[in-house]
């Protein structure tokens, strides 16, 4: 249980002091405006905000950004309770800190876009199951990954499953007139051809290529055919990594939009 | 975040069919399968990533509640129900044990465990009820969403009871997937074999036969469903996955194994891809059981 060595720092009486020693403190600082009791209360329950950024962010942002944000939550808190509503704090910083964390997502076009995070790390995963299998010869399963990249199975499992929804996008374009419900790829698959899905998306991007910019075709090119990371683009084209990113999302979304037409004419 | 509401009761289980029951042991890594399953309804009915990491954190506590503490170290069993009827979702995480209700009467003074003020802070509203008869304890959460709904109503309660098992495997994990309709089978149960087949040792390669598997299964059995629901029995031991599919109509195996005019088909994909199948009997419909092993 990743989380369990959080709860044991709470438990071990970091947090828990004693109630009477936290409330204490917070009136050291809220009537008297002492800054020392307020680092002290920051010391005491920082704990609870990187338990539950452990807990919030698991497949999100990297750790250190999003604590960040937990630790802005956590002086709110400390700022705002009320000691003598008789409530502990923890159970009216736990809604402050998720809310702060929250807040974060939204305002970073996470409802919107698949985390930035996620998108790496199943780059990260596509590019390790190539450099394992050519060389061991084999497929690695996804412990072998996880290993290999530090990431947990599930970061694994999820990439994997990300990689496979955008090339299944790609695959099931190029057979119009086909039944959507049909496994269009279904009678090709179990061929030796281990490639045969990269040569297909080629297929499914060239036949479409004709509406995107050249620029946006050759930024799509490193991206998928060369494997090369976001930055790795950006220093090639000469733009942002940024500017990358938001003009992949964009040529995705009208390849996506393309190749869909078909199923959804019918 | 956690606005009071009106104390009536969430009702998920009691009137209504759930859209997924997922009935598990109470182990830390089963919790995992609980999150794909998740994932899967969130792509149906277009949750936004950030209602799914609420969902997904909320819902990961409460198993991790019973993975925990319900039982005492002992084993156990852990369900999970999941109900979509936009803007509202529900989900039950439910044990056998006695282990969390002291835990919940304690919890705004219990800062070892903040499970439960993260359940009360992602969740439109949460009861934690005790099972009557006992022993056992039901986590009920409602999650609002934005989501449009998009996922027509279960018309029948999800059982289904398999035939007892073959006994050659007594070393398998035993895991029940009920979904319904049988149509969110086709996002949800790819998902979960994947989990499964990574904890079983599958390579990335082999994970993805599975999953296509599933998916053509899945497209293939609409019409031969003898429900609305699709049941699935599985068993997990290292490099082995047991799958079992049903309730199917008796007497339409053909149909569902026989070629397509192109020569292609079920059948012969099962051939390549799976280490054994076979149609069995169970009651007055049929269910398919096939074996994946590992391989290289």
């Amino acid at each position: 249980m990743p989380a369990s060595s959080a709860t044991a720092t709470l438990n071990a009486g970091a947090v828990l002091g004693s109630r009477e020693d936290t409330n204490e403190l917070f009136a050291r600082w809220q009537r008297d405006e002492d800054r020392a009791a307020r680092e002290a209360l920051v010391r005491r329950f920082m704990p609870l905000a990187r338990s539950l950024t452990r807990r919030y962010g698991r497949s999100s942002e990297p750790f250190e950004d999003l604590l960040q944000v937990a630790s802005l939550g956590l002086l709110k808190a400390i700022d705002r309770y009320d000691a003598t509503r008789g409530h502990a704090f923890q159970s009216f910083a736990v809604p402050t800190i998720l809310g702060e964390m929250r807040r974060y997502f939204r305002d970073s076009g996470w409802a919107i876009h698949v985390p930035r995070g996620a998108q790496e790390r199943a780059l990260k995963v596509r590019n390790a199951q190539t450099q394992i299998a050519g060389e061991t010869g084999h497929a690695p399963t996804v412990n072998q990954l996880a290993e290999f990249l530090e990431l947990d199975v599930e970061q694994v499992i999820d990439a994997l499953q990300a990689i496979q929804a955008y090339e299944t996008v790609s695959l099931d374009a190029p057979r119009p007139g086909g039944d959507e419900d049909a496994p269009s790829y279904g009678e090709t698959i179990g061929s030796d051809d281990a490639r045969y899905e990269l040569v297909e998306l080629d297929v499914t991007l060239a036949s479409v290529l004709g509406h995107i910019s050249p620029r946006e075709r050759l930024i799509l090119r490193m991206r998928f055919m060369e494997d090369l990371t976001q930055t790795e683009i950006a220093e090639r084209v000469g733009i942002s990594q940024m500017q990358v990113s938001r003009l992949l999302r964009r040529s995705l979304d009208q390849l996506r939009m393309l190749t869909r037409e078909p199923a959804e004419a019918r | 975040m956690n606005p009071q509401r009106p104390a009536s009761s969430i009702a998920a289980g009691a009137t209504a069919v759930p859209n997924i029951c997922l009935k598990l042991a109470n182990k830390a890594e089963n919790v995992l399968l609980v999150r794909q399953a998740l994932s899967g309804l969130a792509e149906v009915i277009l949750l936004d990533p950030v209602e799914l990491n609420d969902l997904n954190t909320a819902v990961t506590e409460a198993c991790n509640n019973v993975v925990l503490h319900a039982y005492d170290g002992a084993e156990g069993p852990l369900e999970v129900e999941i109900h979509a009827c936009p803007p509202a979702l529900r989900v039950v995480v439910r044990d056998y044990g006695g282990g969390i209700k002291p835990r919940v009467q304690s919890a705004e003074d219990a800062p070892g465990g903040i499970g439960l003020p993260v359940i009360r802070a992602l969740a439109h509203r949460a009861e934690f009820v005790a099972l009557d008869p006992g022993p056992g304890t039901e986590v009920r959460m409602e999650f609002a969403t934005a989501a449009p709904p998009t996922l027509e109503e279960p018309a029948t309660e999800l059982g289904f009871e398999f035939p007892p098992a073959e006994a050659d495997e007594p070393a398998a994990e035993m895991l029940e997937l009920a979904i319904a309709p049988s149509s969110l089978a086709r996002s949800v149960l790819p998902r979960v074999l994947s989990g499964l087949a990574a904890r079983a040792h599958f390579s990335t390669d082999r994970i993805a036969e599975a999953q296509l598997l599933a998916d053509t299964l899945i497209t293939r059995t609409y019409g031969l469903l003898g429900t609305s629901h699709l049941n699935v029995d599985m068993g997990v031991t290292p490099r082995m996955l047991d799958l079992r599919l049903g309730p199917l109509h008796a007497g339409r195996a053909e149909e569902l194994l026989g070629a397509d005019s192109d020569g292609s088909g079920l059948g012969g994909m099962l051939d390549r891809l799976a280490d054994s199948y076979e149609m069995a009997p169970a009651g007055s419909s049929e269910v398919l059981a096939l074996q994946l092993a590992a391989r290289r």
